[in-house]
């Protein structure tokens, strides 16, 4: 670096090294990340004692306010995710600070008591594993939102360095050397999807902005953060508690309200200071059809259910970015449109691994010569999250069907499943034979994943999820095909190399 | 319909990047064992540019200008993967399932525009 | 480097990796300063209303953040990087003080 050189060396050592360290973390987010597309899908799927059912909203809303009521009735706030035909239980979070802990529950919308459902995180905590790692949330989403940062560099880097895009854009060389098999598939995968590549790692960023860049808010607003909210049209501007008790309606008629005011059900009520005699309920309603990640609010007083405000119109600004939260998450895509969105994720996954195992490759030692320690802890780190993170993902996904339901802290274990079958799977990696690593290594999350619609057809066996186990069937086939073509590889290689070094003596 | 206008986008844009690829002398070459000619070159660009805009088209027509554009690079994507698959594992299929993909997205058209 | 087996070379690689590191550090110390001041000043220069100011300037501030650090990387020298930087540095803040960034004591 200290040598004077040309601009696409730099770029292509900073695309090298940068990919490096943040590799592992950012396969973890990408994986993660892509399975939120499917969260609704994976939470009912891991919570099979819900049903489909109509509920009413209204009287649900009443309930669940009578929950919390018992629950904490001096909390800072609750909110209150109404049930529809999809999702027929009540969701409902209640907090003392907005610093957390939230606390949270699944009401039955029936009868307002916790339902009767298996306890477990479902498809949540991969979604927040995604932004958050499992770490304290600041710490996780700053950890977070410096790979995003540096995987946009690599992506920037990678671009200047990769000199034929347009020559190149439909090359992958199979039949060539084991390192221009991984150039072609890391190029491949990463221009093909270089558009939701680029998006993604932006309108993520964009998602955490308020948390990365306080600044802005900070000279126009003097931090004050939810003035800006409320002035930019995302929020309700709230307003402060008068600090003595205050009677409210049941929360039911004024959810009754909003939907006479809105001509449709809110997706969800936030109460603001129950108990307090200036208690604020806001109903959030579904965005309207279009891809900005804005939803139309209206705010109640709690206790005279008079209408208090709508939230303002959104400029351009605030919508481009309301646009890129929208783009990111893709609440907005109906399923095939989604379909794609989840292709493009594994996309970015395979970018990051193809990079990970092409650095190994790369710097593989020529004949004989021992592994360096560094190329070692490479492999091995790689063969860890790329076939260990998968068989923790499975994991999650089969101890949910095979720990009793009535187990103590069961989402806790569910968690514990995911870590270490994780941690466990990496650790046996660093074992395998190098030659059949990869073979090796595949094969076990191929079989968790298979192990996955046996264990739910044996437990649960409905055929609403027919369509989670065969993904999960097909996730699982997949990882036995890549762990064929792996070993399909170094069966090739040892002949040719051999063959090679009769060609060297001769 | 979304998922008709989808697939009238990645069919479109699959015959728009074979026409290009083929472009290129090395998968010509791969698929047709003749260099590419200068006619031919010229031919096979325009055609490709051609689908590509078509699938555009498709996409805004069907979807609108907020989903249109998002479909239509979401499209983009798949379609490339599937021409680079092809000339992965498969070149000789190419020719005939570019071809192939044309009277389909006519089948798919008017599904496509239907609302 | 590291597989610099003679003495002569372990000094050029101590440089190597000295530079490496501050180019590291210039790149993110550097960028996200510049990015924090700039997208600071754009709230409070830009057209529009105040709300539709911030919300330009947090999405452009990634944008100047990634455009510092690709920066820094392509520099010739190290040196040249931190001039560079801290040139700018100063001029966002002077016009940040101009603009009465820090008299209102909103900017910490």
């Amino acid at each position: 670096m200290s040598r004077p050189r040309s601009v696409r060396q730099s770029m292509a050592w900073l695309h090298t090294w940068s990919g490096l360290v943040v590799g592992w973390v950012l396969f973890a987010i990408f994986v993660t990340g892509t399975a939120s597309y499917y969260r609704p899908e994976i939470s009912h799927w891991m919570r099979p004692e819900l049903s489909a059912a109509k509920p009413d909203p209204a009287a649900a809303a009443t309930r669940a306010g009578a929950f919390l009521q018992r629950t904490m009735p001096d909390a800072a706030g609750w909110s209150i995710k109404l049930p529809n035909a999809e999702n027929p239980a009540v969701e409902v979070y209640w907090w003392q600070s907005f610093n957390g802990p939230f606390h949270h529950a699944l009401l039955d919308s029936a009868s307002g008591e916790r339902a009767a459902v298996r306890d477990t995180q479902g498809g949540d905590f991969l979604y927040r594993f995604h932004y958050e790692l499992s770490l304290p949330p600041l710490v996780g989403r700053w950890i977070v939102s410096a790979c995003a940062m540096i995987l946009l560099i690599a992506l920037i880097s990678g671009i200047v360095t990769h000199r034929r895009i347009f020559a190149d854009f439909f090359t992958f060389r199979r039949d060539r050397s084991a390192q221009r098999g991984w150039l072609d598939a890391h190029n491949v995968m990463g221009v093909l999807a270089l558009p939701f590549h680029l998006m993604i790692v932006y309108t993520g960023l964009v998602t955490l902005s308020a948390m990365l860049m306080p600044w802005a808010v900070q000279t126009a607003y003097r931090g004050d953060i939810l003035r800006y909210y409320a002035d930019a049209g995302i929020m309700i501007a709230g307003r402060p508690p008068a600090g003595r008790p205050g009677a409210a309606l049941p929360l039911g008629e004024i959810v009754s309200r909003a939907m006479a005011a809105a001509g449709e059900t809110p997706e969800l009520v936030m109460i603001a200071h129950p108990g307090d005699a200036a208690a604020t309920v806001t109903a959030y309603f579904e965005e309207p059809p279009g891809l900005a990640h804005l939803h139309p609010q209206i705010a109640y007083d709690a206790s005279t259910g008079v209408e208090l405000g709508r939230v303002g119109e959104a400029g351009a600004a605030t919508r481009t970015g309301a646009v890129m939260v929208g783009l990111h998450e893709a609440h907005f895509a109906a399923a095939p449109l989604r379909l794609m969105f989840f292709v493009c994720g594994l996309m970015g996954a395979a970018t990051v691994a193809t990079g990970l195992v092409l650095w190994t490759v790369a710097r593989a030692p020529k004949n004989a010569a021992p592994e360096g320690l560094g190329l070692r802890l490479v492999r091995i780190l790689n063969l860890g999250t790329i076939a260990g993170l998968p068989a923790g993902l499975a994991a999650y996904f089969l101890v949910n069907r095979l720990l009793p339901v009535s187990l103590d802290a069961r989402a806790d274990w569910e968690v514990g499943a995911f870590f270490g079958v994780w941690v466990l799977a990496a650790a046996a990696s660093a074992l395998y034979p190098p030659k059949r690593a990869w073979t090796m290594a595949l094969t076990v999350p191929a079989l968790i994943f298979l192990a996955i619609p046996i264990s739910d057809s044996l437990t649960v066996g409905e055929l609403r999820f027919l369509g989670f186990d065969f993904a999960m069937a097909l996730l699982g086939l997949l990882f036995l095909l890549a762990a064929r073509l792996a070993g399909r590889r170094a069966a090739m290689r040892q002949p040719s190399r051999a063959n090679l070094h009769r060609a060297a003596e001769a | 319909m979304t998922v008709s206008a989808l697939i009238l986008s990645l069919l479109l844009s699959f015959s728009g990047f074979s026409a290009l690829a083929l472009s290129l002398d090395r998968h010509h070459r791969a698929v047709f064992r003749t260099p590419v000619s200068r006619r031919r070159l010229r031919g096979l660009r325009a055609a490709g540019w051609l689908g590509l805009g078509l699938s555009c088209a498709a996409a805004i027509a069907s979807a609108g200008w907020s989903f249109g554009p998002v479909q239509w690079i979401g499209s983009l994507t798949g379609s490339a993967l599937a021409v680079v698959a092809l000339i992965a594992y498969q070149p000789a299929a190419l020719r005939t399932a570019a071809v192939a993909a044309l009277p389909l997205a006519t089948l798919m058209l008017p599904f496509a525009l239907m609302r | 480097m590291s597989t610099s087996p003679v003495g002569a070379h372990s000094g050029r690689a101590r440089a190597y990796r000295f530079a490496v590191a501050a180019r590291v550090l210039l790149a993110s110390a550097g960028g996200y300063g510049i990015a924090a001041s700039a997208s600071a000043l754009l709230a409070v220069v830009l057209p529009g209303t105040r709300a539709e100011a911030v919300s330009a300037a947090l999405i452009a501030s990634f944008a100047i953040m990634a455009a510092v650090v690709i920066w820094v990387f392509a520099a010739r020298t190290v040196g040249r990087a931190a001039l560079v930087l801290g040139i700018v540095a100063a001029l966002l803040t002077v016009t940040l003080w101009l603009a009465g960034a820090f008299q209102t004591g909103s900017f910490t």
